[in-house]
């Protein structure tokens, strides 16, 4: 009894502590902290030696470290100092960093995810373009320069694309294909014909697999639903289009028949995003549906480097499902370099950016990953990378999706893609949920005022 | 079965025995006592309090510095950079409070806790009689029940996490193998089948429990249970009608711990079912995640601390309202 008693106390002592930190809460500051100022530039004689701290979560650690090593070599006087993060955890440490005040020179920054979280801790790009060549726009694609300024909420560009990612992209075993004399799918029944007769060959290969984790699943369907209108997912995310339209309920249809007709299995909902590739990679899966920042693994080099152990991969648009349509991808600038307010060596900064972006052999150091599509005008892979005629087809077509006009991948800001959209997606997959009723349920949850675009 | 459980000392007074009345000529004698143990009490405090001085400082500065920031930020439009906030007084709460995901999700958090606990007063009642009864290799059946209970939670649920993967599960490709295929479940897809999935996943930490009550039996008055087999009670009505009764304190334990406990559940779900299917086995944990770092769209970090307020009262509540439960009775 004596111990209940202290139980109460405790749970009155809590509520009380709850009670005046809403109390505190109220009648404190509702402000917050504003963009912090630029740091005062430092003052570097000739020949002195300047160390820039640079964060970031792309490329993979061991290409950066060459890129640096070249940077490095033909800038005597500068070391970089990296520190590598995994992109999951780099989206809640470069805020909190910044927003600390964190002494940083170079940072990554993911132009659809991250810009806005950031901009108020980063220098414009016109701040230190003079430290760039005077013609370096003309270098870089236009198009991704201007998702990347666009994307802020004051339409200023605060970093410098490195290039493009899309998706959604297919992947295929080539050696899979080519044993069971099958072509890369065009249409869906296409696919329908490949997936019926790899599952005959019953040598335990799964015919597709992709993530069934919720956050994918707009990006699946989004590839599909642009077949019908390449902008429609931006219509959508921009009132232009109701969610209940018939053309997203025709998109919804067609999603679902994917399923409902065993082209894609609702079994493969449960795996995740590296279940997914690993299958793939060993040679388990025919096809993988993921994004074009898993083109890596069109390079014979790296799939030996990584240990994956399928021979030779091919890649192409996810195949035309809607009658009429064409293929599409939402795709958006990436890689974005920027100059913390907090640099003391923008200059300097502004050397190692030019290197990575605008010019060649800088490029070259990390674009042979296939990662991006590098924004370097006039770029072209070195023919070592791609060995097989699939790969360079492959690389041409995810190139090709990328270059096309299509919507922005990650571009509206909003909890209703991830509280709403995605769930609903998976419901629709897998049956549960007719694609009419699913697409009244999203107008009327658009519609609530409760996920406005940020 | 009484050889793990200690008998009384026959010069111990019983348990609940009443004090006897003290005699009127000793009272000025006892005062002087009581008096003197006030004294010394009160000359015990401040060393006392020195010793805990720093240890409340920091708990001190801890709960003030959580509080205050939720409270803060629970009325702050803010993101993860915690730059440009904005206030919007209290609309961050009216908004969690009418979604109805988040009470779904709370109603989640209460189904398996109700599960937990009705499995702990059950099947771990029973594990940890059985095994103070000396059955043989009681240790390695400890070990065995304790072990995921012990390891990381986020490891041990992304284990289960791949045993129910529909394709290449253990479990499924268990049952197909032995001509049980059509037992397979789409463990995720299915709303029912990811219930039952996480119901078994949360009897797998039935150890805990197990460790109370062995905790507890270990100091049990065997005499009484000595009593009832001179009397020839069956083993049964031995469990039932003596042994639960008798292991009551520990319920409450058991329950409240479970109860306060699975509020912190994120990881058990989050590396599971991860919420599947369509976000119906998600809990606040996820939900409060999901809102911080959603896969789209900055991190609403006010709207996240807004819930968390309000899963921190509504745990105090359902806490508060079993301990007025269990004392009524």
């Amino acid at each position: 009894m004596r111990n209940d008693a202290q139980v109460c106390r405790g749970l009155v002592a809590a509520a009380t502590a709850l009670v005046l930190s809403l109390s505190v809460a109220a009648c404190g500051n509702s402000g917050g902290v504003g963009g912090s100022a630029d740091a005062g530039q430092a003052t570097v004689g000739a020949g002195q030696k300047v160390t820039l701290n640079y964060w970031t979560w792309f490329p993979a650690q061991a290409t950066v470290q060459k890129s640096i090593a070249a940077f490095e070599a033909a800038n005597p006087n500068i070391t970089i100092n990296l520190r590598e993060f995994s992109n999951t955890d780099y989206q809640k440490e470069l805020p909190l960093a910044l927003g600390g005040g964190q002494s940083l020179d170079i940072v990554g920054v993911q132009v659809s995810a991250m810009t806005n979280t950031v901009r108020t801790q980063l220098r414009p790009v016109s701040d230190w373009a003079g430290d760039l060549p005077a013609d370096w726009k003309s270098r870089i694609s236009s198009t991704m320069l201007d998702q990347t300024q666009n994307i802020a909420k004051d339409k200023t560009l605060y970093s410098v694309p490195m290039g493009s990612i899309g998706s959604a992209v297919v992947y295929s075993n080539a050696d899979v294909l080519k044993k069971l004399g099958l072509a890369f799918p065009q249409t869906q029944a296409d696919l329908a014909a490949d997936v019926a007769k790899i599952k005959a060959a019953g040598n335990g290969v799964t015919p597709v697999v992709f993530s069934g984790e919720d956050w994918w699943q707009d990006e699946m369907f989004f590839t599909v639903a642009d077949q019908i209108d390449p902008k429609l997912s931006d219509e959508l995310y921009t009132d232009k289009v109701a969610w209940n339209s018939p053309q997203f309920v025709q998109a919804l249809t067609a999603y679902q028949n994917l399923f409902k007709n065993s082209v894609l299995d609702k079994g493969t909902l449960s795996l995740k995003e590296a279940d997914a590739d690993n299958a793939f990679n060993s040679g388990k899966a025919a096809f993988l549906v993921e994004g074009s920042w898993n083109s890596s693994v069109l390079s014979s080099a790296y799939r030996k480097a990584n240990g994956i152990t399928v021979g030779n991969v091919g890649a192409g648009a996810f195949p035309v499902v809607v009658p009429g349509g064409r293929p599409a991808a939402r795709t958006f600038a990436e890689g974005g370099l920027a100059i913390p307010k907090s640099s003391k060596y923008a200059a300097q900064a502004a050397k190692f950016i030019q290197f990575m972006t605008t010019d060649p052999a800088g490029v070259k150091t990390w674009a042979s990953d296939l990662v991006l599509v590098p924004s370097l005008n006039g770029y072209t892979v070195d023919p070592s990378v791609l060995t097989t005629p699939e790969a360079r087809s492959g690389y041409a077509a995810v190139q090709s999706l990328i270059n096309a006009p299509g919507s922005g991948r990650g571009q509206y800001s909003t909890t209703f893609t991830s509280d709403v959209l995605d769930n609903t997606l998976l419901d629709v997959a897998r049956g549960n949920t007719a694609p009419q009723a699913a697409a009244n349920s999203l107008q009327s949850a658009w519609t609530s005022g409760r996920y406005p675009v940020q | 079965m009484t050889s793990h459980l200690t008998t009384p000392s026959p010069d111990a007074p019983p348990a609940g025995a009443r004090q006897a009345t003290p005699d009127p000529a000793s009272a000025a004698p006892a005062a002087s006592a009581a008096r003197s143990r006030a004294r010394a009490r009160r000359r015990a405090l401040l060393p006392a309090a020195l010793f805990l001085a720093p240890l409340l400082a920091l708990y001190g500065v801890y709960y003030l510095y959580a509080f205050v920031f939720l409270g803060q930020t629970s009325r702050q439009s803010v993101d993860l950079s915690f730059t440009g906030a904005t206030d919007v007084g209290w609309r961050n709460f009216q908004l969690v409070l009418t979604d109805p995901v988040f009470w779904r999700d709370i109603g989640n958090n209460l189904l398996f806790a109700a599960v937990s606990i009705l499995v702990a007063l059950t099947l771990g009642f029973f594990l940890a009689v059985s095994l103070a009864s000396g059955v043989r290799a009681r240790r390695f059946f400890f070990v065995v029940f304790l072990l995921p209970s012990l390891v990381p939670m986020s490891l041990f649920a992304t284990v289960f996490g791949q045993l129910i993967q529909t394709n290449g599960g253990a479990i499924n490709q268990t049952l197909r193998a032995v001509g049980l295929g059509a037992l397979a479940q789409d463990w995720t897809g299915n709303t029912t089948s990811a219930y039952v999935a996480v119901f078994i996943l949360l009897t797998y930490l039935v150890g805990l429990p197990v460790m109370y009550y062995t905790s507890d039996l270990t100091t049990a008055n065997t005499a009484v249970l000595e009593a009832a087999m001179i009397d020839g009670a069956g083993t049964w009505q031995m469990y039932r009608m003596i042994l639960f009764p008798m292991l009551r304190g520990t319920h409450r334990t058991v329950i409240l711990s479970v109860l306060l406990g699975s509020f912190r559940w994120f990881e058990l779900i989050y590396f599971s079912t991860g919420s599947q299917p369509a976000g119906r086995t998600g809990i606040p944990g996820t939900y409060i995640y999901d809102q911080m770092f959603p896969s789209t769209g900055g991190g609403q970090i006010g709207y996240a601390s807004a819930a968390s307020l309000v899963v921190l009262v509504v745990a105090i509540a359902v806490s508060a309202v079993n301990v007025l439960v269990q004392r009524r009775r």
